[in-house]
C-alpha cells in the first residue's frame, strides 16, 4: 500500500478517493490536489509512483492541516469557546447542538441515546 | 451569509466611544449597554460591561480570547433550568401549594 504524508496508507482505491482517506482531506480537497499536480484523479493509488506520492505529499504538507494536527487544532478551538463562556462554548459544555438546530426533537448525535422520562401521571402519583 | 468585509466590523459607535473616553479616564465601571450585536473589538478587551438580556444586565468582562464574538453571547437570555424529574416535580408541588 502507498504511503501518503507520514502515516496514512489509502487502499487500492482511484487516487482522488484514497486521499480522502487523510483525516482533512475531502472530495474537493483530493481532486483539487489531483488538479495541482497533473495526476490523473482516476488512476489507482497503487500506480502512483514514487515522485507522485512524494509531490503529493509535500503539497499536503505545505498547503493542509491534516490528522493529528488538525484533530489538536479542532479541540484547542472548542477549549477556547468553553473558556470564554460564550453561547457557543455552553452548549458544547452541556452537549447540545451549538449552531441553533431545534432539540424539541432530534438533536439525537449531541445529546446520546434517549433516555425516557417518568409518565406524565406517574409523577402525579408522587406529588400526591 | 456572512458581513461584507468592506463594512468591517459591526461595532455600536457610542459604545466604542464611551469605552475609548474609559480609556482617557482610567475608569473601569462596567458600561451598561443593550448593544448585544455590537462586535468585540481589540479597545474593548479589559474593560467590563453590563449586558442586557432582555431582563437583567449581566457582567461581562472582556478579555483577549473574547474579540470577534459579540457581546450579546456572552449573556444568555435563557433560563433553563432542567425538566421535572420525579423529585423536582414533588418539590415544585410542594412549592406552589405553600
Amino acid at each position: 500500500m502507498p504511503r501518503v504524508a507520514g502515516v496514512d496508507i489509502p487502499a487500492d482505491k482511484h487516487a482522488g478517493i484514497a486521499l480522502t482517506y487523510l483525516y482533512g482531506i475531502g472530495h474537493t480537497s483530493a481532486q483539487h490536489i489531483c488538479d495541482v499536480l497533473a495526476i490523473e484523479s482516476n488512476k489507482q493509488a497503487r500506480e502512483l509512483t514514487e515522485d507522485e506520492l512524494s509531490r503529493i505529499g509535500s503539497y499536503i504538507e505545505k498547503n493542509f492541516v491534516i490528522e493529528g494536527e488538525l484533530r489538536r487544532l479542532e479541540t484547542a478551538n472548542i477549549a477556547r469557546l468553553r473558556k470564554i463562556n460564550c453561547y457557543r462554548g455552553i452548549r458544547h459544555r452541556r452537549g447540545l447542538p451549538v449552531r441553533g438546530q431545534r432539540t424539541r426533537t432530534n438533536a439525537r448525535t449531541r445529546k446520546g441515546k434517549k433516555r425516557t422520562v417518568a409518565s406524565r401521571k406517574g409523577v402525579k402519583d408522587i406529588a400526591h | 451569509m456572512s458581513r461584507s468585509l468592506k463594512k468591517g466590523p459591526y461595532v455600536d459607535e457610542k459604545l466604542l466611544k464611551k469605552v475609548l473616553m474609559q480609556k482617557d479616564t482610567g475608569d473601569r465601571e462596567p458600561l451598561k449597554t443593550w448593544a448585544r450585536a455590537c462586535m468585540i473589538v481589540p479597545d474593548f478587551v479589559g474593560h467590563a460591561f453590563h449586558v442586557h438580556n432582555g431582563r437583567r444586565f449581566e457582567r461581562v468582562f472582556v478579555t483577549e480570547d473574547m474579540v470577534g464574538h459579540r457581546l450579546g453571547e456572552f449573556a444568555p437570555t435563557r433560563t433553563f433550568r432542567g425538566h421535572g424529574g420525579r423529585r423536582r416535580a414533588a418539590e415544585e408541588g410542594r412549592s406552589t401549594r405553600s
